[in-house]
């Protein structure tokens, strides 16, 4: 049946919902979308639908291949690796620590980048400068560096990956931030609502916030991509998550020995990461073409 | 002009000492002996010690301390590599043109592939093609450089057997090293080798350039993609297509220098990302650059070695990035109206 309009004026969306009208035209978005989606609820649930333990060794089934090679075994899905460890329970195990500790690292940053990036965006000369500028020191240090340094200072561990994945983080994001308010705070609807007397806090959540978030957003989901990555290259060189752990980047670097042997052991992790990543920037992609046109 | 060139100088100056007080503060925390740290000698004598306390003012308070830290490290005093016992700052030297050979290459490799095909991506009206394209690009960008090596070595060294996987060069071969870029020493030596010499090492250079090149490939060709779309719905663009120039003329001379002004810009920010993948290329294929030699030291403690390679490389991305900076202000009028609201 016919939708029946009963009154003459056209229904206008909302700004977010004339973003999710264009994000979700694209089906490219809403796989990754989906990615993502499936990637939170197995990190809730990991432990739950993981058949073996992380940790757990049978030494019945040491380099298993995976279940669709002949010699592979359908109990161990994905194979396991030289200490007879299910590879498909360890990957399982693995999101919580690489997707789901980016999430933790970008939110921690995403906090503190916004307050300093707000107050520096708010101010005007020298103080703008220094807040501003100050970090830009801290920018120019790659988070691989940082790392290293954090790792002579403290010793690996999966403590310091946060450390230094997210001092290496804090700066983008009071940047981006910082560049944004400052952008927005020259237009003139800003003046408009200062002469009608709204103090700099007013101004900053009700009328500058609005117009901020989405880049925030484009930048957030280009964090947690960058975060995912970061991780995964700390546990590789061994400065970050330590060799037992069943996070991805750690589980290639264990599985280097038998790379030979048993491909998989590297491929499979690899292929977890860039599963996860993809599903990242797809969705990043996706937004950022969907706001694109509005904002201009 | 002038104006905004001081005001970078500054910047570097500011930034640098910044950069310095965070290693500054960084080496007193490592969990060693103060003097141990800064000079890399394990058991200093009693002269030695007070030689050390001398140089960098181990009795005066910090700020004395850090001034004198900063004239040391920036006089060529990096104190001992723990590990070999050699002054650190020849091994930095020796190992500075490596990778810099590494990541120039590869930065050409993305910049000459990079270019045209965004170029293309952007051209052309062919759905299949543009988003073949994005795909590709998006999967570069997403692809873990650690895995990506460690496969490609598995694939063209190991199984196919056509390409070399670790070092620079074959160590049969003696090379005396005259600029540090193996490519240019193997042809410059007067040996009677030097051909096959410079075969061997263009062989070691090609795994490592490429997956080094992937990031910024996919990078440059994205933002290029992105000016030339935008550029081309330009009013000068059509003025051209008006006069009857042919699309080809309009884009190499029109179009494409401005669409390359975003493309500089990224790269400035895309530096400390590409140094990151340097290092973990460097680790992969065993290339004896300076990323391999810092991850080296962080596994055997050695604190000058790291010291001075977290200094070197990062003054390096602040000195690149703010010239990259200038270099784009300088080309690009619009930005100087930005400036100055004047041209």
């Amino acid at each position: 049946m016919p939708q029946i309009k009963i009154y003459k004026q056209d229904y206008i969306s909302t700004p977010a919902g004339r973003v999710w009208k264009a994000f979700s035209h694209n089906p490219f978005a809403l796989v990754g979308l989906w990615g993502v989606g499936f990637l939170l609820v197995l990190a809730l649930l990991a432990p739950f639908i993981a058949p073996y333990g992380a940790n757990e060794q049978n030494q019945q089934v040491l380099l298993l291949p995976p279940s669709w090679d002949p010699a592979g075994h359908v109990e161990y899905f994905l194979g396991t690796d030289d200490l007879g460890r299910d590879i498909f329970s360890r990957i399982l195990h693995g999101v919580q620590m690489t997707f789901g500790m980016s999430l933790v690292i970008v939110s921690c940053a995403l906090f503190f980048g916004f307050i300093i990036g707000a107050i520096s965006g708010m101010m005007r000369g020298l103080k703008s400068s220094i807040l501003g500028h100050l970090l830009d020191a801290l920018l120019s240090i790659p988070s691989l560096l940082m790392a290293i340094l954090v790792v002579a200072v403290i010793g690996p561990g999966l403590s310091n990956v946060f450390w230094a994945v997210g001092i290496a983080m804090v700066p983008q994001f009071i940047r981006t931030i910082h560049q944004a308010v400052h952008d927005e705070l020259q237009k003139e609807y800003v003046t408009a609502a200062r002469l009608d007397g709204a103090n700099d806090l007013q101004i900053l959540l009700y009328v500058i916030m609005p117009n901020v978030w989405e880049v925030l957003i484009i930048q957030v989901t280009m964090a947690i991509s960058a975060a995912i990555l970061d991780i995964a290259a700390l546990g590789f060189l061994n400065l970050g998550a330590q060799a037992p752990s069943p996070e991805w980047g750690a589980m290639v670097a264990q599985g280097l020995d038998n790379l030979l042997l048993a491909p998989w052991t590297v491929t499979i992790p690899g292929v977890a990461i860039l599963f996860s990543v993809l599903a990242v920037n797809l969705v990043g992609d996706g937004l950022r073409s969907a706001i694109a046109p509005i904002r201009k | 002009m002038w104006r905004y060139f001081f005001r970078r100088v500054n910047l570097f100056f500011a930034t640098t000492l910044v950069m310095m007080a965070v290693l500054f503060y960084a080496t007193h925390q490592f969990p060693v002996d103060e003097s141990y740290a800064l000079s890399g000698i394990s058991n200093p004598s009693a002269e030695q010690l007070e030689h050390i306390s001398d140089e960098f003012k181990l009795n005066s308070n910090s700020v004395v301390q850090f001034l004198a830290y900063v004239e040391q490290r920036f006089s060529g005093n990096m104190g001992m590599s723990i590990n070999s016992q050699q002054p650190v700052f020849e091994e930095l030297k020796t190992v500075l043109p490596a990778s810099f050979e590494l990541s120039l290459v590869a930065g050409l490799i993305a910049l000459f592939l990079g270019v045209p095909i965004g170029v293309i991506a952007a051209l052309s009206s062919n759905k299949f093609v543009q988003w073949s394209i994005l795909g590709l690009t998006l999967t570069g960008y997403s692809i873990p450089v650690f895995w990506l090596g460690l496969t490609l070595s598995l694939w063209f060294g190991v199984n196919l057997g056509w390409l070399p996987i670790s070092g620079q060069i074959n160590l049969l071969y003696q090379i005396k090293p005259i600029t540090g870029f193996m490519l240019i020493d193997t042809l410059l030596s007067d040996s009677s080798y030097r051909i096959p010499a410079f075969v061997d090492a263009l062989m070691h250079l090609i795994l490592p350039a490429i997956t080094l090149a992937v990031l910024p490939f996919t990078l440059i060709v994205r933002i290029t993609r992105q000016a030339m779309l935008q550029v081309m719905n330009q009013t000068y663009i059509r003025a051209a297509e008006a006069r009857g120039l042919h699309t080809f003329t309009i884009i190499i001379k029109h179009a494409l220098p401005n669409a390359m002004i975003p493309v500089l810009k990224s790269i400035g920010i895309m530096l400390g990302t590409f140094a990151c993948y340097g290092i973990i290329v460097e680790v992969i294929f065993s290339w004896p650059g300076v990323g391999s030699w810092l991850v080296s030291g962080i596994y055997q403690r050695d604190y000058t070695v790291i010291q001075a390679g977290i200094l070197s490389v990062s003054l390096l991305i602040i000195f690149l990035s703010i010239l990259i900076e200038f270099i784009h202000t300088a080309i690009n009028p619009m930005s100087k109206k930005e400036l100055y609201a004047t041209n």
